[in-house]
C-alpha cells in the first residue's frame, strides 16, 4: 500500500495529534481533523507551525493535532497577546490559534479586538458553542436569546456576533462555518492559513453535552435545518493541487492571497462582494433576523500590512539574532557616555 | 554670620504645567557642573496643569542625596500652597517670593525677599510671562548663591538645546533676575553660597529609568511590550528613543519590536510569547500593573518562560499616590501570582546598577527560565542622580539551556522538557521552529516530558524542583554590599533607593556615638551573605520605605529560626522621598525598645 504524501513529501499522519479527551461526538474534534487536513494539504511544514490556545474545551484541542509543532496552551482569554509576542520573534512561522466563545467573547474580548486591530498574522479558530463546557454548562456571551439550558433558565441577554464585530474592526479575513461542514470549513481554513494577516473563522461547533436542545441556535438539529451557505470556497494552492478540485457550477471569483495562491469563491448569494464590509454586515444582520446562520467568507481585505510588517523588523527572525546583532558595540556606549558628560 | 557653603536645601513651590521644571533643572545642572554634590527631587502631582509641585534641591559637601531635614531657602510661586508653604518655614529661612501673586508674607523671623517676577517677565515677553517668571527666580538665586555665570549659561543652553529663541529669552530673564537681586539684596542675601569644587571626572546626572532603558538595549531586548503608567513610562519611552541609534540597521530595520499594549495583562502576555519563541522580552510597569499581570506571571513561573518585568514602584495601595515613591511592592513581586511561586528580584540602588541589572536581567531570566523582576521606585526612576558612567557588559550573553539540534538532544539521556538531568533544577528547552522535541507548553500540571498530568507525586516533585531552581540562584545573583564596623553590634539592612541616604543616617547615628554596619541587599532570594551579616551582628535593623516591613517579613521567613529574634523592622512611608532624620529617629526608637541603646537623638 502506498502512503499518500503531500507537496513536501509528508504523510498526513505527520500532522496528527494525540487522542482527544473531549466528549464523544464533540464538534471540536471535527475541527481538529479539518486543521490536520488543511495543514497537510497546504503543504505546511509542521515544524514551522505554532499552535496557540487559551483556556476551555476548545483550547485543549491543540494537544489533538499537529504533535510535531510547538504550542502554547496559555491563560483564559489572553492567548492573542502571547501569540503577538511569539509572532514578533518568529515572523515567518504560521500561527494556528484555537479559542472558544468564553475566551473570545468574554474574558478575552479585548485581546481579540486588539489583535485584529494590529492585523496580527494568525489564524484565529473560534470554536463557538454558546456555552461554558468545562465549568459544566453556563451561558457564554454568544448564546442566543431564548436559548434554554438543559436545566434552569432561558438566556435573555443579547449575544455578541464576533464576525460582525470583526468586520467593523477592519479584520482582514472574516469567515463563518459549521463544524459539520467539512468541505466548506477545510476550504476556509486553507484560505485563512494562506492569508497574511488576521483571519477569524467563527465555527459553530455544537456542544453535545450542554447546549444541544433543539431550541438552541447552536444545536445540531437547529443548525442543520437553518444553515445557509453564503459561499462555497474552494482553495487552489499555487503548487500542484493535492486533489482534483471540484469546480462548482454557477458564478465564481478568484481572489489572490499573499502567498500567490488563489482562493475561488462560488457565490451562492450572487450579490455578495467579500470586499464590501457593508454587504457582509447586511448579510449577517439579514440572516440573524431570519434566525439563520450565514456561512462562508464574509469579508476579505488583503491590502493591509500585518503587525510584524508594521514593525519593520530585520529579515532574520528576532529569536534567531546573533549576539552582535542584539548588543550594540562598546564604542556606541562610549559615545553615549561622552554625550552625557557634555564632551 | 558666617556663610554656609554647599550645605542647604532649597524648596521651590510652583504650580504644575507652568514650565518651572526647566528652571529647576537649570539650577540643578549648574550646581552639579560646579562640581558640588547635589540632588533634585521633583514632587509632582497626578495632573497635567494647575496642581501644586515642589522641587527640592539639596547641595551637600558631605555627599548627602536625600532632601535635608529642613528647608533653608524657600521660593514661593504658587498661590494655592502659599500659606502652608510659609507656615512650614523654620525661623531663619530665606524666603524669595513673587510679589505679583499679591499675597502677603508676614514672617519677621525669616529673611523675606520680594521680587516682582511676573512683571519683570512681562517686560521681556508678555505672552510667555508665566513661564519666564521661573527663570527670574533662577537669576535671583544665581546672585544669592553665587552661582558661576558660565556654568549657569551652559546649563541653560543644555536645557533649551537648539532652540535659539528660548535661549535668548531665558538668558535675558536670567540677567534681569540677577541684576534685580544684586541691586535690591546687596547686603541682606542670606548665608547660603555655592562654592565650586573639583569636578569629578566623567560623572553626569541621569534618571534611573533612562539607565534601565539603555541597559535593556545593551541586554539584547528583542521585544518591548508596555502600557503607560507613572512612574515607569519613561523606561519604555527611553528604549523607544534610543532604538533608532542603537538597534536599527542602515535601512531603518529594527532588531527590537515595540508594542504599546492594550493593558498590562497584554503587555506581559506579549513578553511571555517572546520568551517562548526564544527572544528577549521586557515590560516596565508599576504596582497596579503587576497586580493586573499576576495571573500571567504565574504562567511564566510554572511553564518556565524567561522574560523581564521592571516595577518602578509608586505609592500604593490601589491608585494610591501615583506620583510619589515607595518600596511597597517588594513582597508582592517576590511571591507574585496564586499558588506557590518565587521570583528573582533585582534591586538596584544607584544609576550604575540600574544599567547593569537591566542588561543582566535577561541573562538571569534565560539561565533560570523564569520571569525576573527588576525593582526600582519613583525616586530612583524619575529623579536625576549622579552617575559615574555605565560599564559595558563584561560577559557574553547567557542564553541558558537551549537545545538547537537533534544531536544535542540525543546526547542527553532520556531528555524531557521538565526533566532535571543536571541536578540544578534547570531543564533543557527547545524553541518553536527548531523542529526538535516539540512541546505544547501549558499552565496545567504536567510530567517531566510536558504531558498533562494530575498525579500527586509528579506535581509535588515538579514544585520541589522549581523551588530548588530558584534557591540555587541565591549565591550568584547580585550579592549584598557590606560596610562593616569592627564592633559588629548593630547592623542595618536596607535596599534600593535608600542607598542615597544611608550615609546621612550613618552620620546622624554616629553623632550619638553609635557605630553601625550596613548591608545593602541587591537581589532576592536572600543571599547567604545577608544571613551571615545578621549572624555576625547582635542586633540588625531592616530599614525600608513601606508600612509593614516587607523585607523584614521575607527575612523572618528565610532566616534560620535562631536568628529571627535578632532582626527588627524599621519601616516608614509617607510617599515623600525618604529623609534621613526621620529614619534615624525611628532606628533609635527601635534600638531603645529592644535595649540596644539608651541614647536619644537631639
Amino acid at each position: 500500500m502506498t502512503i499518500k504524501l503531500n507537496v513536501i513529501n509528508l504523510p498526513k499522519d505527520d500532522y496528527k495529534g494525540g487522542p482527544s479527551s473531549l466528549c464523544p461526538g464533540c464538534g471540536h474534534d471535527q475541527i481538529s481533523n479539518v486543521i490536520v487536513t488543511s495543514a497537510w494539504e497546504n503543504g505546511l511544514d509542521p515544524k514551522r507551525i505554532v499552535k496557540m490556545s487559551g483556556i476551555g474545551c476548545s483550547s485543549k484541542t491543540p494537544a489533538y493535532f499537529l504533535s510535531q509543532s510547538h504550542g502554547f496552551n496559555t491563560v483564559h482569554g489572553r492567548m492573542p497577546s502571547v501569540t503577538t509576542g511569539a509572532a514578533m520573534n518568529n515572523k515567518d512561522m504560521t500561527f494556528l490559534a484555537v479559542s472558544g466563545d468564553g475566551d473570545s467573547a468574554s474574558i478575552g474580548i479585548g485581546q481579540l479586538i486588539h489583535a485584529i486591530r494590529r492585523n496580527l498574522d494568525m489564524v484565529y479558530i473560534l470554536e463557538n458553542n454558546g456555552v461554558y463546557g468545562l465549568t459544566k454548562g453556563q451561558y457564554s456571551a454568544t448564546a442566543d436569546i431564548g436559548s434554554k439550558k438543559k436545566k434552569g433558565t432561558t438566556n435573555e441577554t443579547q449575544p455578541i456576533d464576533l464576525c460582525a464585530l470583526a468586520v467593523n474592526l477592519g479584520c482582514t479575513f472574516v469567515a463563518r462555518s459549521f463544524s459539520g461542514a467539512k468541505k466548506q470549513l477545510t476550504s476556509l481554513m486553507k484560505a485563512a492559513i494562506s492569508h497574511k494577516g488576521f483571519s477569524l473563522i467563527d465555527i459553530i461547533s455544537p456542544c453535545v453535552t450542554f447546549n444541544n436542545n433543539d431550541e438552541s441556535m447552536r444545536s445540531y438539529g437547529y443548525v442543520k435545518e437553518h444553515d445557509v451557505e453564503l459561499h462555497a470556497v474552494d482553495y487552489i494552492p499555487s503548487f500542484s493541487p493535492m486533489e482534483e478540485v471540484e469546480i462548482p457550477a454557477g458564478a465564481y471569483r478568484d481572489i489572490e492571497l499573499h502567498d500567490g495562491s488563489m482562493v475561488r469563491l462560488e457565490t451562492i448569494s450572487e450579490e455578495h462582494d467579500p470586499f464590501n464590509a457593508v454587504a457582509a454586515l447586511a448579510a449577517m444582520h439579514n440572516a440573524e433576523r431570519e434566525k439563520k446562520h450565514v456561512t462562508g467568507l464574509l469579508y476579505f481585505d488583503p491590502g493591509k500590512p500585518s503587525a510584524a510588517e508594521d514593525q519593520n523588523l530585520v529579515d532574520t527572525p528576532l529569536s534567531q539574532l546573533k549576539e552582535e546583532q542584539m548588543r550594540p558595540s562598546k564604542e556606541s556606549l562610549d559615545e553615549i557616555l561622552a554625550g552625557f558628560r557634555g564632551l | 554670620m558666617d556663610n554656609i557653603i554647599n550645605d542647604f536645601t532649597l524648596n521651590i513651590a510652583t504650580a504644575n504645567g507652568t514650565g518651572s521644571q526647566s528652571a529647576n533643572l537649570i539650577l540643578l545642572q549648574t550646581i552639579s557642573d560646579m562640581g558640588v554634590n547635589v540632588s533634585g527631587k521633583n514632587l509632582f502631582p497626578s495632573n497635567i496643569s494647575g496642581l501644586p509641585t515642589w522641587y527640592i534641591i539639596r547641595a551637600s559637601d558631605a555627599g548627602y542625596q536625600a532632601p535635608g531635614n529642613r528647608t533653608h531657602i524657600q521660593v514661593l510661586m504658587n498661590k494655592a500652597t502659599w500659606e502652608a508653604d510659609i507656615e512650614a518655614c523654620e525661623p531663619g529661612t530665606v524666603i524669595i517670593y513673587n510679589t505679583d501673586v499679591k499675597l502677603p508674607v508676614e514672617r519677621d523671623d525669616c529673611l523675606v525677599l520680594p521680587v516682582p517676577m511676573t512683571k519683570m517677565a512681562r517686560g521681556i515677553h508678555p505672552k510667555l510671562a508665566r513661564m519666564i517668571a521661573n527663570i527670574i527666580y533662577v537669576g535671583v538665586l544665581a546672585h544669592l548663591l553665587n552661582l558661576d555665570d558660565d556654568a549657569i549659561l551652559s546649563a541653560l543652553n543644555k536645557q533649551f538645546k537648539g532652540k535659539q529663541k528660548a535661549i535668548e529669552l531665558n538668558s535675558t530673564a536670567l540677567a534681569l533676575g540677577r541684576d534685580f537681586a544684586a541691586e535690591n539684596f546687596g547686603e541682606e542675601r542670606g548665608p547660603y553660597r555655592v562654592e565650586a569644587r573639583e569636578i569629578e571626572e566623567g560623572s553626569f546626572m541621569i534618571e534611573g529609568n533612562e539607565a534601565i532603558a539603555l541597559g535593556a538595549i545593551y541586554g539584547g531586548i528583542t521585544t518591548l511590550a508596555w502600557y503607560p503608567i507613572t512612574p515607569s513610562s519613561s523606561v519604555a519611552e527611553g528604549i523607544i528613543d534610543w532604538l533608532p541609534k542603537l538597534r536599527h540597521d542602515e535601512d531603518g530595520k529594527t532588531t527590537c519590536a515595540v508594542i504599546q499594549a492594550e493593558d498590562e495583562l497584554s503587555a506581559v502576555g506579549m513578553i511571555i510569547g517572546t520568551g517562548f519563541a526564544g527572544g528577549r522580552g521586557m515590560t516596565a510597569t508599576s504596582g497596579p500593573g503587576i497586580s493586573l499581570m499576576s495571573e500571567f506571571i504565574g504562567l511564566a513561573y510554572f511553564a518556565e518562560i524567561p522574560c523581564v518585568v521592571w516595577d518602578v514602584n509608586r505609592t500604593g495601595p490601589s491608585t494610591g499616590l501615583p506620583t510619589r515613591t515607595q518600596q511597597g511592592d517588594l513582597s508582592m513581586l517576590y511571591e507574585a501570582s496564586h499558588g506557590d511561586t518565587q521570583f528573582p528580584v533585582l534591586i538596584p540602588g544607584n544609576m550604575e546598577e540600574c544599567f547593569e541589572f537591566s542588561w543582566r536581567a535577561f541573562d538571569i531570566a534565560e539561565r533560570l527560565q523564569t520571569l525576573v523582576f527588576g525593582f526600582s521606585d519613583l525616586d530612583l526612576g524619575m529623579n536625576k542622580w549622579k552617575c559615574s558612567g555605565f560599564t559595558y557588559p563584561d560577559t557574553p550573553m547567557d542564553r541558558g539551556k537551549v537545545l538547537h539540534t537533534q544531536k544535542e538532544i540525543d546526547a542527553i539521556e532520556n531528555h524531557g522538557r521538565y526533566r532535571d538531568v543536571d541536578g540544578d533544577g534547570i531543564c533543557y528547552r527547545t524553541l518553536p521552529g527548531s523542529g526538535i522535541d516539540p512541546i505544547l507548553y501549558r499552565g496545567t500540571g504536567k510530567d517531566e516530558d510536558g504531558t498533562y498530568s494530575e498525579k500527586p507525586e509528579i506535581y509535588h516533585a515538579n514544585m520541589e524542583r522549581l523551588k530548588r531552581k530558584i534557591d540555587n540562584s541565591r549565591t550568584w545573583l547580585p550579592q549584598p554590599i557590606l560596610r562593616e564596623e569592627v564592633e559588629l553590634e548593630i547592623g542595618i539592612i536596607y535596599y534600593g533607593s535608600m542607598e542615597n541616604m544611608i550615609q546621612e543616617i550613618d552620620d546622624i547615628l554616629e553623632s550619638t556615638g553609635m557605630k553601625v554596619s550596613q548591608c545593602r541587599i541587591r537581589s532576592l532570594p536572600l543571599s547567604p551573605i545577608a544571613e551571615k551579616f545578621v549572624r555576625d551582628h547582635e542586633t540588625t535593623i531592616i530599614l525600608e520605605v513601606n508600612r509593614d516591613g516587607q523585607m523584614y517579613g521575607i527575612l523572618r521567613k528565610e532566616l534560620p529560626i535562631e536568628l529571627v529574634p535578632r532582626v527588627h523592622s524599621c519601616a516608614f512611608s509617607d510617599g515623600m522621598p525618604p529623609r534621613a532624620i526621620i529614619y534615624a529617629k525611628k532606628i533609635m526608637d527601635v534600638l531603645r525598645k529592644v535595649g540596644a541603646t539608651t541614647e536619644v537623638l537631639a
